[in-house]
C-alpha cells in the first residue's frame, strides 16, 4: 500500500516541478467532509420548488432574501440528512420569527434538501468553480500594446507563431499562456512529459574545470548540485557543486515574460487577452 | 546553560510555574537543553536553542543518527475514534508537527496518528491510530503534553487525550462539526492548567474560535470567538450579524506567550468568504490580526490587524515571535511577524503599539501603500475580478505557517519567502458570495529566497535564493531553527536539509534527503550528545556529530 503511494508520489514530482514548494494547500491531500449530490433530477426539482415556495424570503438561490436568512449557511440545513431534519422543521416552522410551517410531501422535502446540499457542496468546493467570460478587454488596444509598450512583436507575430491562437486555447488558458507560456498545455487524461524536456524549460550551461561546457534543460540547481537533461541523448547528467565550481549559467527562454510579470497592468492584460482571442 | 529539569513532571511544573510568573522571565525565553516541551520549544516562538555542541566550526561532521519512516498501519497500534474500520484513501501523510521531546521520548503526529519514539534510536515505543470520520487531512501541527497526559486534535474535530506512557486513550470530545467543513490542525498549547486549542476550516463561511479546555476532563473553560457578535467591540467593522458570525478568522497555528505579562499572542486567519469582500465591507476584525489574550479568561487585551479587509487568503497565522531588545535606543518587549501578506511587522507586545512595518518581498503589487498605523492599505482594484486580476504574492502568500526563527545572537529573524504571481478570477458574482467565491490560476515566481531581517530596521540583512528547477525558482516557506552554535537549520527548496551560517546565510553542511523538510527542526541534548531532528514528508531524521 505504502509502496504504491510512493511510486505515485515520484510520478507527481516528475510531472509537476512546483510540487517541491511547501504549500498550504497541496491539492492532492485535500479532502472534504461533504459529498456531492448525485441525483441531478432531484436537485433540479428542488430548485424549482425553492424558487416557487421559499424564494420570496430566502432568495432564488437560497442565499437570503427579503427577511429570510441564508439557507446555505444554516446549520439546520448543513446538519440535515436527506431532508429528515428539514422536514421536521418545515412541519412546524418558526411562527414567532415569521417562518410559517409548510406541509410538503416527503418526496418534495427530499428534493428541496437535494438542491440545498448540492448548492452548499458547490460553494464549498473551489475546484468546481467555473471561470466566467473573461474576454472583456479592447482587442484594438491590445494590438497596440502588442506592437508598442508590450514589445511582444520582438519575438511573436500574429501571422506566424500566434496564427489561430485564439481558436487553440479557451480564454483563461490563453491568458495564462500570455503571462507565462511554460510547458505544453496539458491534454485531458494525459500525463505531460517532464517540464525539463520541454523547449520552454529553464536551461543551464555547466562548465567543468576541465572539459567542454554542457548545456541542457535544468532538472535541478541547488548550492550542492546541478543536474541537466540532454535532449539529444535523453539522459540526465549531474555535477556536485562547491561554491561557484563548476561554473553554472542559467538561461530562461521565457525571461522576457518573467521580466514583464511585475509590469503588467490588469487593463493591458485584459486587452491583450482580447486581442489574442481575436486571432482565430 | 539553562536546564528546566530532568523529568516530565519537572517540566510540567515549570510550565505551570511559568503561568504564575514565579520562574524568572529570563528562563522562559530559552528552550531547555534536555527537552523540547512545547511546539516552539519554549513559549517565545524564537526556535533558538542555546545548545552549541554543534556549531559553525564542526557542523561538517554532522551525520545521520537514525531515520523513522511513518508506519500508519493500524496493526499493532492502539486504535480509537468514531469512524469506519477501513481508513479513507489518501496520499501518504507529511510530518508538519514539531515533535516534543520529554524524558528521552519524542512525541509527534500527522493527521489521525500519534507516535512516541525513543529519542536515542528513533524506534517506536507506541503508535496511536484514530479511525476518522473524514474531513480535510491537510496537516497536523503536533501534540501538547501536561504531566502524564498528551493532547491532540483530529481532522474530524475531536480533542483527544492519551496516556503519555502507554498511548492508551483517556477520552475524546468533539469540538466542531465537520458538516460545516470544520477540520482541526492545531497543536494544543498548554499554559498553566489551560489547554488552548483552535479550529480550522475555510471551504464554507464559518466562524473561527479558540478554546481553553480543562486538562482533566477536557471540558470547555472559555471560548474566544475570533470575530465579534453584534454589540461587541469590533462589530462595527462588519456590515451585519450574518457576515460577522460567518466571518472565518481561523486560529490555525499555536501562539506564543509572555509569562510576565500573562498574555497569549495569536495570529488569526483570513476572513470569509475568502476571495470576495463584497458581502463584508469593513476591516473585518479580528481576522488577519495579532491578538493578545489573557490565557486564564480568553479576554482580549489588545489587537493589531496586519491585513485590514483581506481578500487574498493571507491569514496572519505565521508565528508571532517574542523579541526582547533595544528599539530606537531603549529596551522594549516586542513581538514580530513575517506575514503572509509580504510585510514584516514589529509591535510593542505590552500595548500592541505599532513600531515598524517593512516589505519583505519586492514583487508585491496589491496595496495602496502603508497607512498611518503601519497597515497595508487595501486596494480594491487588486481584488479578484471576472476577467482576472494579476496579484503578487499568490494566495499561498509571501510566506506561510512553517515556523520562522529569531536568533538573539544575530538579532535576525529568519523565514522563507516566495515572489509568486497568480490570476484571481471572480466566479461568484452574487451579492452574497460564498466560500472562496473565486478561482486562481498560478503563473510563476520571480524569485524565492531564505531571508534574514534585522528586527530593528525591518531591512533584509541577507537573502539566499532557493533551488531552481525547470519552471524556475522553487522552495519558499520553511521551518527553521537557529542555535547559539551560530547555525540556522532549514531546507533549500531542492530536497536538501541545510545548516547555514546564521550571520550570512552561507551553507556549511547539507543532507540530500531528496524531499524538502516539512516541519520545524528541533534540537536537544541526550546523554551529552546534541541531536538535530527534522521531518521531511513521511520520514523523521535525526543527526548527531560523528564521534
Amino acid at each position: 500500500m505504502i509502496r504504491v503511494h510512493r511510486v505515485l508520489a515520484v510520478l507527481v514530482v516528475l510531472a509537476v516541478p512546483g510540487v517541491l514548494v511547501v504549500s498550504a494547500v497541496p491539492a492532492a491531500a485535500q479532502q472534504q467532509a461533504l459529498t456531492p449530490v448525485t441525483d441531478t433530477a432531484a436537485v433540479e426539482r428542488g430548485q424549482q420548488l425553492l424558487v416557487a415556495q421559499c424564494g420570496f424570503c430566502h432568495g432564488a438561490n437560497a442565499r437570503g432574501g427579503s427577511g429570510g436568512p441564508d439557507l446555505t449557511r444554516s446549520t439546520l440545513v448543513l446538519y440535515d440528512e436527506d431532508g429528515r431534519q428539514l422536514g421536521e422543521f418545515l412541519a412546524v416552522g418558526r411562527p414567532d420569527k415569521g417562518m410559517p410551517k409548510f406541509d410538503l410531501p416527503r418526496a418534495q422535502v427530499s428534493d428541496l434538501a437535494a438542491f440545498l446540499h448540492s448548492s452548499i457542496y458547490q460553494n464549498s468546493n473551489r475546484r468546481l468553480y467555473k471561470i466566467l467570460d473573461i474576454v472583456t478587454g479592447d482587442a484594438k488596444a491590445g494590438e497596440a500594446y502588442f506592437n508598442g509598450a508590450g514589445r511582444c512583436g520582438t519575438c511573436h507575430s500574429p501571422s506566424k507563431d500566434l496564427k489561430g491562437v485564439g481558436a487553440k486555447y479557451e480564454p483563461a488558458t490563453l491568458q495564462a499562456r500570455l503571462l507565462l507560456p511554460r510547458g505544453r498545455n496539458r491534454e485531458p487524461g494525459t500525463v505531460p512529459a517532464p517540464l525539463y524536456t520541454d523547449p520552454t524549460s529553464v536551461t543551464a550551461t555547466v562548465t567543468p574545470s576541465s572539459g567542454t561546457p554542457v548545456s541542457g534543460g535544468l532538472v535541478r540547481l541547488t548550492d550542492f548540485e546541478v543536474t541537466l537533461y540532454d535532449a539529444t541523448t535523453g539522459q540526465m547528467r549531474s555535477w556536485l557543486r562547491t561554491g561557484d565550481t563548476p561554473k553554472v549559467v542559467v538561461v530562461d527562454p521565457l525571461q522576457a515574460h518573467m521580466d514583464q510579470l511585475p509590469r503588467w497592468t490588469d487593463a493591458d492584460m485584459h486587452n491583450m487577452t482580447a486581442y489574442l482571442a481575436s486571432l482565430k | 546553560m539553562i536546564i528546566y529539569g530532568r523529568s516530565a513532571r519537572t517540566v510540567a511544573l515549570c510550565l505551570l510555574a511559568a503561568a504564575l510568573a514565579v520562574v524568572p522571565v529570563r528562563l522562559l525565553g530559552q528552550i531547555p537543553t534536555d527537552s523540547w516541551p512545547t511546539y516552539h520549544g519554549d513559549y517565545s516562538g524564537r526556535r533558538f536553542s542555546t545548545i552549541k555542541q554543534i556549531n559553525t566550526g564542526n557542523v561538517k561532521a554532522l551525520t545521520l543518527a537514525w531515520v523513522y519512516r511513518l508506519n500508519t498501519s493500524r496493526t499493532g497500534a492502539i486504535v480509537g475514534g468514531e469512524g469506519p474500520d477501513t481508513p479513507p484513501p489518501g496520499t501518504p501523510p507529511s510530518i508538519k508537527s514539531t515533535p516534543l521531546m520529554i524524558n528521552g521520548i519524542l512525541y509527534f503526529s500527522v493527521p489521525d496518528h500519534v507516535w512516541a519514539l525513543d529519542a536515542r534510536t528513533g524506534r517506536e515505543n507506541w503508535h496511536y491510530a484514530w479511525k476518522t470520520r473524514g474531513g480535510d487531512h491537510i496537516g497536523n501541527r503536533g501534540v501538547g503534553i501536561l504531566d502524564n497526559w498528551l493532547y491532540f486534535l483530529t481532522p474530524d474535530n475531536y480533542f483527544v487525550s492519551l496516556d503519555v506512557a502507554t498511548g492508551k486513550e483517556r477520552w475524546h470530545h468533539e469540538i466542531a462539526n465537520m458538516k460545516r467543513e470544520y477540520f482541526s490542525t492545531n497543536a494544543p498549547m498548554i499554559i498553566g492548567r489551560q489547554v488552548i486549542i483552535g479550529v480550522g476550516g475555510d471551504a464554507l463561511d464559518i466562524p473561527g474560535y479558540l478554546e481553553s479546555r480543562d486538562p482533566e476532563a477536557g471540558n470547555l473553560v472559555w471560548r474566544w470567538n475570533t470575530t465579534p457578535r453584534p454589540g461587541e467591540p469590533g462589530a462595527a467593522s462588519w456590515p451585519d450579524e450574518d457576515s460577522m458570525s460567518h466571518g472565518g478568522g481561523m486560529p490555525w497555528i499555536p501562539g506564543t506567550y509572555d509569562p510576565e505579562l500573562n498574555l497569549y499572542y495569536l495570529g488569526t486567519g483570513n476572513p470569509q468568504p475568502v476571495l470576495s469582500g463584497k458581502s463584508r465591507p469593513g476591516d473585518n476584525l479580528y481576522t488577519c490580526s495579532i491578538v493578545a489574550l489573557n490565557p486564564n479568561t480568553g479576554k482580549m487585551a489588545w489587537y493589531y490587524q496586519v491585513t485590514p479587509h483581506d481578500t487574498h487568503d493571507w491569514d496572519a497565522a505565521q508565528t508571532p515571535v517574542l523579541i526582547d531588545g533595544d528599539f530606537d535606543g531603549r529596551p522594549r518587549k516586542m513581538i514580530a511577524q513575517a506575514s503572509r501578506n509580504g510585510h514584516f511587522f514589529l509591535l510593542d507586545r505590552v500595548t500592541g503599539e505599532h513600531l515598524l512595518t517593512s516589505k519583505h518581498i519586492d514583487s508585491l503589487n496589491w496595496t495602496k501603500g502603508i497607512n498611518s498605523t503601519g497597515q497595508p492599505a487595501h486596494d480594491p482594484a487588486k481584488d479578484a475580478s471576472v476577467p482576472g486580476t494579476l496579484i503578487s504574492p499568490d494566495t499561498s502568500g509571501a510566506t506561510n505557517w512553517p515556523p520562522p526563527s529569531f536568533s538573539p545572537d544575530t538579532g535576525l529573524m529568519y523565514f522563507g519567502t516566495r515572489q509568486t504571481f497568480s490570476v484571481l478570477y471572480l466566479t461568484d458574482t452574487d451579492g452574497r458570495p460564498q466560500g472562496w467565491a473565486a478561482a486562481e490560476r498560478n503563473v510563476g515566481s520571480v524569485g524565492n529566497a531564505l531571508k534574514a531581517i534585522d528586527y530593528k530596521t525591518g531591512k533584509v540583512k541577507w537573502s539566499r535564493p532557493f533551488a531552481m528547477g525547470p519552471g524556475g525558482s522553487q522552495g519558499g516557506p520553511v521551518g527553521l531553527l537557529s542555535t547559539a552554535g551560530g547555525l540556522l537549520f532549514g531546507s533549500d527548496g531542492g530536497g536538501n536539509f541545510v545548516a547555514y551560517d546564521a550571520s550570512n546565510g552561507k551553507p556549511l553542511w547539507h543532507a540530500g534527503l531528496g524531499t524538502n523538510t516539512s516541519n520545524g527542526p528541533q534540537t536537544y541534548l541526550l546523554d551529552g550528545r546534541q541531536y538535530i531532528v527534522v521531518g521531511a514528508g513521511d520520514s523523521l531524521y535525526a543527526f548527531v556529530l560523528q564521534q
